[in-house]
């Protein structure tokens, strides 16, 4: 027997480190290769829900052969998906493998990017985003996102939940009042801060700034919600809040999830999407990806061959 | 035991060398950077303490010094009815009431010599001064004549040493015979008179009582140089007054007389032979004070009154609404509390120095509003019964009763300068009512420097804040549109360019705005204003009109860019209100809208102004508050301005909500940054704004600065004079501006700064 491994190869973030050892397998592919391959013990994380399969899904988001370059660089390689309604959607993959570059073409955060050049086309409700006549800041409204680092704006905790309704025009106390503890109780924060509603938001923990985000970002009833590893700057505890939160919000959103974190990924999502280098190499629901995977690359990942 | 060190090449002698080295540059270099920034702080308190150590002497009081006391010399000459000395204070005369004049060294070894005056078989019933600075005085006689005798001193270098040696004579500028001033042959009680390029004038009042008017023109025979005299006169009936006093000024226009009631007469001799009373005033303060000292301050404008309480009050000829000039109390002093028995005015500035009853002299100033010195000159309180100043001020000549001469040497270099005189309104001689003033210099002896700095502190923060107002939406909008919402490709051009602006040489912006821009705009008003307000209204107009194009074309230009199709815009613009500005101004304005400007709305309008000031010194911040202004814009976390976009929000309402609300501590730094600049600018404000020192918010009219105030006036300011150090006072002024600038855009950085400093 094999001592038992870290997790080290498989991630890089520290939510990776503190999770319980015990969902990871212990055993390697012995040199002839026979042995059994996936990364994660699916018994132990306690999922019980029926295998899932996207043709009884009702699609939100469908990508349709898209390329992205930077530059002359090309970032993402002839992707093409579909991501269902009220789900939770996971992005795996090492660094660099595109899939925070694909997540931000949903809201087209991308165009702030200077040089990106995109081709193909990403269908939200069957419109297409990437049409000039698309309102940008519309488009943002319903698909909203969350970033990595907590950035919440240098303002009270109340205006930055409010700060989206505002935007839209609606500066009635009443109605904002409400938003922001509907808001708050959904990113389940409301506890922690209904007593420094206006005190500055840049008070508040790392974990707390997060879900506060998240509660910002609720608060605009998206249809779709982004998190771009929501969690990987974040101790264990918060992390687990997080995850308990996107348990929760996948009743009423459809929520997209980058993480570096596979064992997140098992825990959180119904979908999971395999990327590496800009090519999606295996998309299916969660419990298959990861004891079953059908590609090499996938089953190499998340076995920690490579990350 | 034995343990061998670990060999590795991390242990190599070598390597620790260059530890060790790393470790003394890491020292030297923490040292070196504390020695830079406390000698940048001392260099700093130097400039500020020698500032204030060239300005602190004019704060400091007068200083009398003794130089020594005598008897008087030759006592049988008669009572001293005047007391004077030349510029160098080595000799002096006494004139006495018998009519003579007695010559002396001042350090009273020996009697130069002792002349006597009045002819024989008359008296002498009144003595008379013209004016000090002539040397010119006069005895009035028993039989109705006068005798005119001008003191002359002339400096020789002789000897084997090349001792200064000072001669001193009497002239008789009008022939040595005694003039006749009274046809009647009454004795002249009181007298005074002024002589001129050619017209002399005597006032006398006689025994009879009656004031006599005598002018005495000089005329020299073109055929063999005699001189032959003609002689005119008026008078004027006194009645029962009794006048003490005659005071007649230089240009022998005006008269003044002092009466025992305590009345000043003011008496024009507009007509030489008519005298008219114009005005008697009361001034002293009860009926029983007395007019007991009346003289003229240099340049025969303000009377000063002494009376018998020890008060001095100035007078002088004010116009009022109904254009009359009447006699009107300015300013008074009351320092000595017993009556002033003399008053010696300054021949160079306006101070005097005032002697009373009780052996006490007073030094004054009278712009300042400021009494230097009061100090007993004579032993055990003696009264003062003469008093004479030397030319320059530094010397001061008192006789006592008792028959006692004091010398005393006076330190009195700057007693035109107080707090009032510099922040206050100040009363000036010929003005109708206080104002600030900066006039230093003229090239006459008797004007009178107005050192108010308010008109220079008013200019600097009126062409800042007009510079401000040109230049702080420029710079602080365009800084937001580069840094956010311009294409990068066109940041990484314009940026550059405006900071290479910076650089450019004030005297260039300020020789163009002076000799350039100034005509161009003064040609050019209406088409200025024209522009200023097509420009905004057309750009926001295309901008309306931009969004409505199909979508073929719009969708042509990328992001960021549109800045680039504004320039056709504004350049048509500029060319269309040059095109609406002749038949507008033929329209509105009958051809002309500065002459409408001045006459219709009597807004007075300057070539050089504040509008051209404000255009070239705005022009010249605008670098500066653009590049720091941007600097902040742009390094506002991007996360921050994502976080909001992912929101939803437009990109307008991330900038106005988030991005700006974020850079607010270094948009406010550049602006004071920029602020200090405008203030402490020179060159630009030197040559653009016609350096006149006026209070007015104004546009159209000129303005000067504190820093062009210095730049033009130290080079032909006298070191250590008076006016030299006041310059460095508005340095020092300066100074104190620049600094609390820049402190509070300090303090307000750094506490916007604490408060988004987790960002």
């Amino acid at each position: 027997m094999l001592p038992p491994v870290s997790p080290l190869p498989l991630g890089e973030g520290p939510g990776v480190r503190a999770n319980p050892p015990s969902t990871i397998i212990t055993e390697y592919m012995t040199q002839n290769g026979t042995t059994l391959t996936h990364g994660i013990d699916f018994a132990s994380l306690g999922r019980s829900e029926p295998i899932l399969s996207l043709d009884n899904e009702d699609l939100c988001v469908e990508v349709k052969n898209l390329n992205l370059y930077y530059d002359n660089k090309q970032a993402l390689r002839n992707i093409n998906m579909q991501i269902p309604r009220r789900r939770v959607t996971a992005y795996i993959g090492p660094s660099g493998c595109g899939k925070s570059t694909l997540l931000r073409c949903f809201n087209r955060m991308n165009d702030l990017v200077d040089s990106v050049q995109i081709k193909g086309q990403i269908l939200l409700d069957g419109n297409d985003i990437f049409d000039p006549a698309v309102n940008v800041a519309e488009l943002r409204r319903r698909v909203g996102m969350v970033f990595q680092k907590p950035n919440p704006f240098p303002k009270s905790v109340y205006e930055n939940v409010a700060y989206g309704f505002r935007l839209q025009g609606i500066n009635s106390r009443r109605i904002l009042d409400e938003v922001v503890e509907k808001s708050l109780k959904g990113a389940a924060l409301w506890d922690e801060v209904k007593d420094r509603l206006h005190d500055n938001a840049l008070g508040l923990s790392g974990g707390q700034q997060q879900r506060l985000v998240i509660a910002r970002a609720i608060a605009i009833e998206p249809e779709v919600l982004l998190l771009d590893e929501p969690a990987s700057a974040l101790d264990p505890i918060s992390t687990l809040k997080i995850e308990e939160l996107i348990n929760e919000l996948k009743a009423e959103y459809t929520i997209v999830i980058v993480t570096h974190n596979m064992q997140q990924a098992a825990r959180v999502s119904d979908y999971t999407a395999f990327m590496y280098l800009g090519e999606l190499i295996e998309f299916g629901d969660t419990a298959t990806l990861f004891t079953n995977p059908t590609k090499k690359q996938t089953e190499d990942y998340i076995t920690g061959r490579y990350g | 035991m034995n343990t061998t060190p670990i060999s590795s090449i991390l242990s190599d002698p070598a390597l620790i060398r260059r530890r060790k080295w790393r470790m003394l540059k890491d020292k030297l270099t923490k040292y070196g950077m504390t020695v830079g920034g406390i000698s940048i702080i001392i260099a700093i308190l130097l400039i500020f303490f020698y500032l204030l150590y060239v300005v602190f002497p004019i704060f400091l009081p007068a200083h009398l010094e003794k130089v020594r006391s005598f008897k008087i010399l030759a006592p049988t000459a008669g009572e001293t009815v005047y007391l004077a000395t030349e510029e160098k204070s080595e000799v002096g005369v006494r004139f006495t009431r018998q009519g003579h004049a007695v010559q002396f060294k001042l350090d009273g070894s020996q009697i130069i010599a002792d002349n006597t005056l009045a002819p024989v078989g008359t008296t002498v019933t009144s003595f008379a001064v013209a004016d000090p600075a002539t040397g010119v005085v006069a005895f009035g006689l028993n039989d109705g004549r006068a005798i005119v005798v001008k003191q002359k001193y002339e400096i020789t270098y002789g000897g084997e040493n090349n001792v200064r040696e000072i001669k001193s004579r009497l002239d008789y500028p009008l022939g040595e015979a005694p003039l006749v001033i009274d046809e009647k042959g009454q004795a002249l009680l009181t007298l005074d008179l002024q002589l001129g390029e050619n017209s002399n004038t005597f006032v006398a009042v006689t025994k009879d009582n009656r004031l006599l008017v005598s002018t005495i023109t000089k005329e020299t025979s073109f055929l063999d140089d005699s001189v032959s005299l003609t002689r005119t006169q008026g008078e004027l009936s006194l009645q029962q007054a009794k006048i003490t006093h005659l005071l007649l000024e230089k240009e022998q226009r005006v008269l003044y007389a002092a009466d025992k009631d305590g009345q000043v007469w003011y008496i024009s001799l507009q007509d030489k032979t008519a005298p008219q009373i114009l005005q008697r005033v009361h001034v002293v303060q009860t009926f029983q004070e007395r007019i007991t000292a009346l003289e003229f301050l240099t340049g025969d404008i303000s009377l000063l009154v002494g009376d018998s309480s020890g008060r001095i009050t100035q007078w002088f000829l004010v116009r009022d609404n109904n254009n009359n000039n009447l006699l009107t109390k300015i300013r008074e002093f009351h320092d000595q509390q017993s009556p002033i028995v003399a008053i010696a005015a300054e021949e160079r500035r306006k101070g005097f120095i005032a002697a009373d009853s009780s052996g006490q002299v007073g030094i004054y100033h009278t712009t300042a509003q400021r009494t230097l010195l009061v100090k007993p000159v004579t032993e055990a309180s003696v009264a003062i019964s003469q008093l004479g100043l030397a030319p320059r001020a530094d010397t001061l000549l008192v006789e006592d009763v008792a028959g006692n001469l004091h010398i005393w040497a006076i330190q009195n270099e700057h007693p035109e300068v107080s707090w009032s005189t510099l922040w206050n309104k100040v009363w000036y001689e010929n003005y109708a009512k206080p104002e600030y003033l900066w006039q230093s210099s003229a090239a006459t002896n008797d004007f009178e420097p107005k050192f108010s700095l308010m008109p220079l502190a008013f200019g600097t923060l009126k062409a800042a804040f007009y510079a401000m107002l040109i230049a702080v939406p420029i710079a602080v909008f365009g800084a937001i549109y580069t840094a956010y919402f311009m294409a990068p490709s066109i940041r990484r051009l314009v940026k550059p360019t405006i900071e290479i602006m910076a650089a450019l040489p004030t005297v260039i912006l300020g020789f163009l705005a002076g000799l350039w821009l100034a005509p161009m705009l003064e040609n050019n008003l209406l088409a200025m204003v024209i522009l200023f307000i097509l420009l905004p209204t057309g750009v926001l107009l295309f901008a309306y009109v931009w969004q409505w194009l199909p979508k073929t074309i719009r969708y042509r230009v990328p992001p960021g860019w549109e800045a680039a199709l504004l320039m056709p815009v504004v350049l048509g613009l500029i060319w269309w209100s040059s095109l609406l500005k002749e038949p507008l101004e033929t329209w509105l304005f009958q051809g002309d809208i500065r002459h409408w400007l001045t006459h219709d709305l009597g807004i007075r309008f300057d070539q050089r102004n504040a509008l051209v000031v404000g255009v070239a010194m705005g022009l010249a911040v605008i670098p500066n508050i653009f590049s720091i202004a941007e600097d902040a814009v742009f390094s506002v976390p991007k996360h921050l301005t994502i976080g909001s976009l992912a929101l939803g929000a437009t990109s307008w309402q991330t900038m106005t909500r988030v991005v700006i609300l974020t850079a607010s501590p270094g948009i406010f730094s550049a602006v004071m940054i920029g602020m200090g600049r405008a203030v402490g600018e020179t060159m630009i404000v030197l040559m653009a704004t016609g350096n006149t020192p006026v209070m007015d918010w104004n546009i159209f009219e000129g303005l000067r600065t504190l820093a062009a105030n210095i730049a033009v006036e130290m080079p032909e300011s006298e070191v250590n004079g008076t006016h030299f150090r006041i310059l460095f006072l508005s340095a020092l002024v300066l100074f104190i501006f620049t600094f609390f600038f820049n402190t509070l855009s300090e303090v307000i950085r750094q506490r916007l700064r604490k408060k988004y400093s987790s960002l």
